[in-house]
């Protein structure tokens, strides 16, 4: 009987979060998928499937797509332009980066609510803006892309602070001399940052487009607020049903599916452009 | 040597691009205040609110609180009980698998911390349809203690990131030494190490706090008789259509989470969000 070590205990105090993230996240995620192929009955069918794309069709994953692809490169553009700002000495910069943050602390369920007040077409703040310029108003909720623009804002107001961060971070890792260096041998702003701060950060644009990303796939309480339009996860919602939840699963294992293949995207992506990045991590 | 950052000019620039960002930041809350504050013939009841209002009131407030104070005051009560149990079950179950992180090698901890990196990846909706089946049949379903378990998967893999990296800046001798002088493992454990990474500690708790109070998906699933302050939001500007008294629990539900914000600021960096990934 060898000797009890320290390092066993500390093992063994490590459990309970282990097997509470497999019992509370990975055990519901495969019955759901297991859901999704069953019925009532207990028999395995593609029943759910056909069920759910027959109701709601191809545009929930269509709109997801588009929703994905708009918030993304919304919060990145503004992400990489305040960060480049907060990673500058200056004074105030504390208090600047104090007052960028605040909108990750408001819930999504309040910044939908208030993006509700200023974009409603009767009582709504922007067109009261428009007006003053003497623009006509317009009725923002009524279709498709003003919609999708009004979720947008929201969502890109509340996030981007996440993406800023984790952008800031690995832009504070890029040696300031490389700039210098660029500078004295002529390159300008837009030069600089395509081939010295984007190839050198590489795995940071990956976790921030990893975090993200996964989030947009998932945007529901903004959705149900401000797009009238259907998306996986208000489809599945709108599936969802405590006595009959399989068609549900097949919404959820629908979802769970394209953040999986979205995730593998970036992990490859990072894998193979990673590589020219000397100074990251 | 050039030197971009130090010429005078671009200090301007700093300061015209940051309170370009800070305006665009605080405005949405900004009309957060003045609806919640403003007469409603000068704000939601106006064709073109006014985006200076001159009439303020306290009646937006007082009417919310009496025509909805006993739903008000439990949905209240549901988030902080929630909350608390989210904050502090995560700093139980983080400070113990950190503290196995930090002495495994590094081989086996990067495996764990991605086995925890890849329970975020699962969407909430996805697990949170099959949990509220079994809810329902153990009868956790609807109660703080069941919503509270849920939310902490939302919680516990950064609660870990954040306080392993709390123990990072901890001499491993320091332990040793308390070992050598006498202490028990408990003992150097919570004697030593804990005070040390306090400060990773507090600031766990107070994010898993805030990430608690403001989730949405977990609470309206598994939660929706006796809801929660976000999901009374929801309800109240949807269902029931009135968004007046919507924005006014909206003003309530984010006073608390400024502050707790502008706290963390310090705290909460870019590299503890993307531990899970790097290295």
């Amino acid at each position: 009987m060898p000797k009890w070590r320290d390092e066993w205990t500390a093992y063994i105090l490590m459990l309970p979060a282990i097997i509470y993230v497999i019992v509370l996240a990975f055990v519901p995620a495969i019955s759901a998928v297991y859901g999704s192929f069953e019925t009532a009955r207990g028999q395995l069918t593609t029943y759910n499937y056909n069920f759910v794309i027959s109701t709601f069709g191809i545009s929930p994953i269509t709109n997801t797509f588009i929703v994905t692809a708009s918030a993304l490169t919304l919060q990145f553009t503004i992400a990489f332009l305040a960060a480049s700002l907060l990673s500058k000495p200056f004074r105030g910069r504390g208090i600047y980066s104090a007052i960028f943050l605040i909108p990750f602390g408001v819930a999504t369920i309040v910044t939908g609510v208030i993006f509700h007040d200023i974009f409603s077409t009767f009582g709504g703040y922007a067109n009261t803006l428009l007006r003053s310029f003497g623009i006509h108003p317009i009725d923002w909720t009524g279709s498709y892309w003003t919609s999708l623009l009004i979720m947008i804002l929201a969502d890109s107001w509340k996030n981007t602070p996440i993406v800023t961060l984790v952008l800031l971070s690995g832009m504070v890792t890029i040696p300031t001399d490389l700039y210098s260096q660029a500078m004295v041998d002529g390159a300008g702003p837009i030069s600089r940052f395509f081939y010295i701060t984007l190839p050198n950060m590489v795995s940071f644009i990956a976790i921030a487009l990893m975090i993200r990303g996964i989030s947009e796939f998932n945007i529901f309480a903004l959705a149900l607020l401000l797009f009238p339009h259907s998306l996986l996860t208000t489809m599945t919602y709108a599936l969802w049903d405590t006595v009959n939840a399989f068609p549900a699963d097949a919404g959820a294992t629908i979802l769970l599916g394209f953040v999986l293949i979205f995730a593998a995207m970036v992990m490859f992506m990072r894998s193979r452009y990673g590589k020219a990045n000397m100074y990251g991590k | 040597m050039v030197n971009e950052y130090k010429g005078p000019r671009s200090k301007y620039y700093f300061y015209i691009g940051g309170t370009v960002f800070a305006f665009i930041v605080l405005i949405p809350l900004y009309i957060l205040v003045i609806i919640a504050f403003g007469a409603p013939s000068q704000t939601l009841g106006a064709y073109y609110p006014m985006l200076l209002p001159t009439k303020f009131t306290l009646e937006n407030l007082h009417n919310a609180f009496t025509g909805y104070g006993l739903v008000l005051l439990s949905a209240f009560y549901k988030s902080l009980e929630t909350a608390f149990i989210v904050a502090s079950l995560a700093v139980l179950l983080g400070f113990h698998a950190a503290y196995g992180l930090n002495k495994m090698p590094y081989k086996y901890s990067n495996m764990i911390l991605a086995l925890l990196f890849f329970s975020t990846m699962i969407p909430s909706l996805t697990i949170a349809i099959p949990i509220s089946t079994i809810f329902i049949k153990i009868g956790l379903y609807d109660s703080a203690l069941g919503l509270a378990l849920a939310q902490e998967l939302v919680v516990l893999p950064l609660t870990v990131f954040l306080i392993t990296g709390a123990f990072e800046a901890i001499p491993r001798t320091l332990e040793y030494q308390a070992r050598v002088d006498g202490a028990t493992f408990s003992q150097a454990l919570y004697k030593v190490i804990f005070p040390l990474a306090l400060p990773g500690i507090v600031s766990a708790f107070l994010l898993s706090w805030l990430m608690s109070w403001d989730e949405f998906t977990f609470a309206v699933i598994l939660s929706p008789v006796h809801p929660t302050l976000p999901i009374l939001i929801y309800l109240q500007s949807t269902a029931r259509g009135d968004i007046l008294t919507g924005t006014v629990f909206s003003l309530l539900v984010t006073i608390p989470v400024i502050i707790l914000t502008v706290i963390l600021s310090k705290f909460i960096r870019g590299s503890y969000l993307s531990s899970g990934l790097t290295g």
